[in-house]
């Protein structure tokens, strides 16, 4: 949105102005994102990326159809060792009772550092919020996946207030039905497999505005 | 008896250090004696009790504490005599293990103090000092120490202190609390003994006696060649040994690597924070115990005894050696949440795993500035030995691959998670999702069906054999679509009649 006007720009820059948009220099008040690596999701998530330290929700019917890649760039940047390069001891990945097994073969070929992966499986719905909380707030996991069976308002809201704790990304994976339920996540994004493509909608946008992108990939 | 004839005849000069220097180390024992160790064993006691032994047929009182004493009980006497003497009595018989028990369990204790402890008898422990008297402050604070430890764990000991072990040993046995620094005042001290300090065989000690010998000063005036023909040569061994004449090494005594310890309730409870806090006293004797031999361990197993039920078992495993009493407790603490006891609990037993040397890592300076955006509150070993706490040992895991070409080969699980591991190039991609077996799929003119015709997009790869473990595919897989849009890992099998398989989602 370039524009030469002095007036204007003062005017932009006072604080009570709310501005609905703008991912090219990200909202105020918000961290700029983690480059999602896929140019035109950026495009529409504030601050041009995945919101990190906070909880995302993705939305699917069937597990399988892209979920995992959509996540997988900036899943491997986080495990790169410029972003970890602070501490050894974090950059960690943890999955929390994934429906199938993450083959790590591909999770390689994705570029994520296996030895720093950690697979959860907890045996109760319970259990998978508890380890998830105590992942997210421990500070050495960089992203939380976590499939639980049911996520309410408020266990949300803790993985959320864990995620910020922590500085971490949660990664509720969620089934469509859903969709209907209040959620306390800053990102909702839905995916549905279709024979053209992959056709992925953001249906809550803290910071931004929901968006229908088809053919993601 | 060649060996011995010139020592026999002229005394021996003080061992000679074979190092150049010419400052011999000098050693400096510390004797405890625990004359009441009999009736100390079995614990305290509040009642007048007497410490029994069986003597040709007839129990004798071999010990009686003083309150007994004070109803006139006597050693030597019956034990029906001092029942009658004493109604209320306790009467216990003597347990050599028990004594054998304490007095290592004291041995234990005491090797905080020195690395070099000796059970020297049934009854003698012996401590090297010269080396610890430093760090403890000086000799008077180091023997308050042990003197305070010993009365608090209810035992009275004599205490002395000789440079040769034999001289402290016997000045304990006296009942002298001598300090003995200087070798050469060692004879000085000895020469005023009675001979009972000696713990020499009662045949040997009368026949000494008969002499008019009655003082170890009187002997050390004997002939010597004359003294080792009428009482063996080892007792005038043992005279240059004490005097320090002649060497006198000893083996320290080293407690057992593998650490086990009970607490015993005299009711039965079933108040978890009591139990909690029984727990944490047990893991704090292990945090002593593995602190003095520089260790940590890696697993733990407490046993819950119950009177009618077998006993419930918890094992805690850390991701790292550790001995923090702390740490076990809170991985303790999370773990009992989810532990059902069937009954009260009457005791409990903690004992350790394997054990590693565990060195200290210096901590970071207190001033040095914090790396910004540190929201860390525990370590990443922490938080697996968090999480496996909770949801069990096998639910925790990270994951490696496996040079392998074979799909359902080419990565494993593995217990802790943080190792190096191989990177693998594969030409093709793998899927990320992969089904624990595959899936047989019906097909139609030669094509998988899964709701629906499948469109085959890349492929095929050929993945082949497996002979030398009896375990050989010979698969070609293929990236599938699905008419709903998910992409998937199939592959046809081509050993008997060709069928296919799903075997994963790309996800």
């Amino acid at each position: 949105m370039p524009h030469d006007s002095p007036s204007l720009d003062k005017l932009l820059e006072n604080p009570r102005l709310w501005r609905g948009r703008n991912p090219a220099q990200g909202m105020a008040g918000l961290a700029s994102g983690l480059a999602s690596g896929y140019e035109r999701l950026d495009h529409h998530l504030p601050g041009g990326g995945w919101p990190q330290h906070a909880l995302t929700e993705i939305l699917t019917e069937h597990y399988g159809i892209g979920e995992i890649r959509l996540l997988m760039p900036a899943l491997a940047a986080l495990s790169r060792p410029e972003h970890s390069a602070e501490f050894s001891e974090s950059g960690w990945i943890a999955w929390v009772a994934p429906p199938f097994q993450p083959y790590p073969p591909a999770l390689q070929q994705w570029g994520i550092d296996l030895s720093r992966m950690l697979i959860v499986r907890p045996k109760t719905d319970k259990e998978v919020l508890w380890s998830a909380e105590q992942a997210l707030s421990s500070g050495t996991c960089a992203a939380v996946l976590l499939w639980p069976d049911r996520l309410d308002d408020q266990a949300g809201r803790r993985l959320q207030l864990a995620a910020a704790k922590g500085n971490s990304w949660a990664i509720a994976f969620r089934p469509l039905t859903a969709r209907s339920e209040p959620s306390a996540a800053a990102l909702r994004i839905e995916l549905q497999a279709q024979a053209s493509g992959t056709c992925l909608s953001i249906i809550k946008n803290r910071g931004g505005r929901p968006a229908v992108l088809h053919d993601i990939f | 008896m060649v060996q011995y004839a010139l020592a026999i005849d002229t005394p021996p000069a003080a061992p000679r250090t074979l190092t150049a220097t010419p400052t011999a180390v000098q050693h400096l024992w510390f004797c405890a004696y625990l004359p009441n160790l009999s009736l100390e064993a079995s614990g305290p006691s509040k009642d007048a009790r007497v410490v029994v032994a069986e003597q040709r047929g007839i129990y004798r009182v071999l010990l009686a504490c003083p309150k007994a004493s004070t109803a006139g009980i006597q050693a030597g006497q019956s034990a029906n005599a001092a029942l009658a003497l004493l109604p209320t009595l306790r009467v216990e018989e003597r347990s050599i293990l028990r004594e054998q028990q304490a007095v290592e369990r004291l041995a234990t204790w005491l090797e905080q103090f020195t690395s070099v402890v000796c059970i020297a008898g049934r009854d003698v422990l012996l401590l090297e000092i010269a080396g610890s008297l430093r760090l403890y402050g000086g000799l008077p604070c180091l023997r308050q120490q042990v003197a305070a430890g010993l009365e608090q764990q209810g035992f009275a000991a004599a205490l002395a202190i000789a440079p040769t072990p034999l001289a402290a040993t016997w000045l304990a046995r006296a009942g002298r609390r001598a300090c003995v620094r200087e070798p050469a005042n060692i004879a000085r001290v000895l020469r005023g003994l009675p001979l009972t300090c000696l713990n020499w065989p009662v045949a040997v000690c009368d026949s000494i006696r008969a002499m008019g010998v009655t003082r170890i000063g009187d002997c050390l005036r004997l002939p010597r060649e004359g003294f080792a023909r009428r009482f063996g040569v080892q007792r005038l061994l043992e005279l240059d040994r004490a005097l320090g004449r002649l060497p006198d090494p000893r083996t320290s005594w080293r407690a057992p690597e593998r650490f086990c310890a009970d607490h015993e309730m005299t009711e039965e409870q079933s108040d978890r924070e009591i139990l909690l806090a029984i727990c944490h006293e047990l893991l704090l004797s292990l945090e002593r115990f593995l602190l003095t031999r520089q260790l940590g361990t890696q697993q733990l197993r407490f046993s819950f005894f119950h009177l009618r039920a077998p006993a419930t078992q918890i094992f805690l495993g850390g991701a790292e050696f550790e001995r923090h009493a702390e740490h076990w407790s809170e991985l303790l603490r999370i773990r009992f949440e989810r532990v059902l006891l069937p009954e009260p609990v009457i005791a409990v037993r903690l004992q350790a795993g394997r054990c590693q040397a565990l060195s200290a890592v210096s901590g970071r300076l207190a001033l040095q500035a914090k790396p910004a955006g540190s929201g860390r509150r525990y370590s990443m070993s922490q938080l697996v030995e968090r999480l496996a706490a909770r949801v069990g040992y096998q639910a925790v895991q990270g994951v490696t691959t496996v040079a392998e070409h074979r799909p359902q080969r080419a990565w494993r699980l593995q217990d802790f998670p943080g190792q190096a591991l191989p990177v693998i190039r594969y030409q093709l991609r793998r899927p990320l999702w992969m089904l624990p077996e595959p899936t047989r799929l019906s097909a139609e003119h030669g094509y998988p069906l899964l709701q629906g015709r499948l469109i085959l997009l890349e492929g095929p790869e050929r993945l082949e054999t497996g002979w030398w473990d009896d375990d050989g595919i010979a698969r070609d897989y293929y990236t599938a679509m699905s008419p709903q849009g998910l992409r998937l890992w199939v592959f046809r099998n081509r050993q008997h009649a060709p069928t296919w398989y799903l075997h994963g989602f790309f996800g």
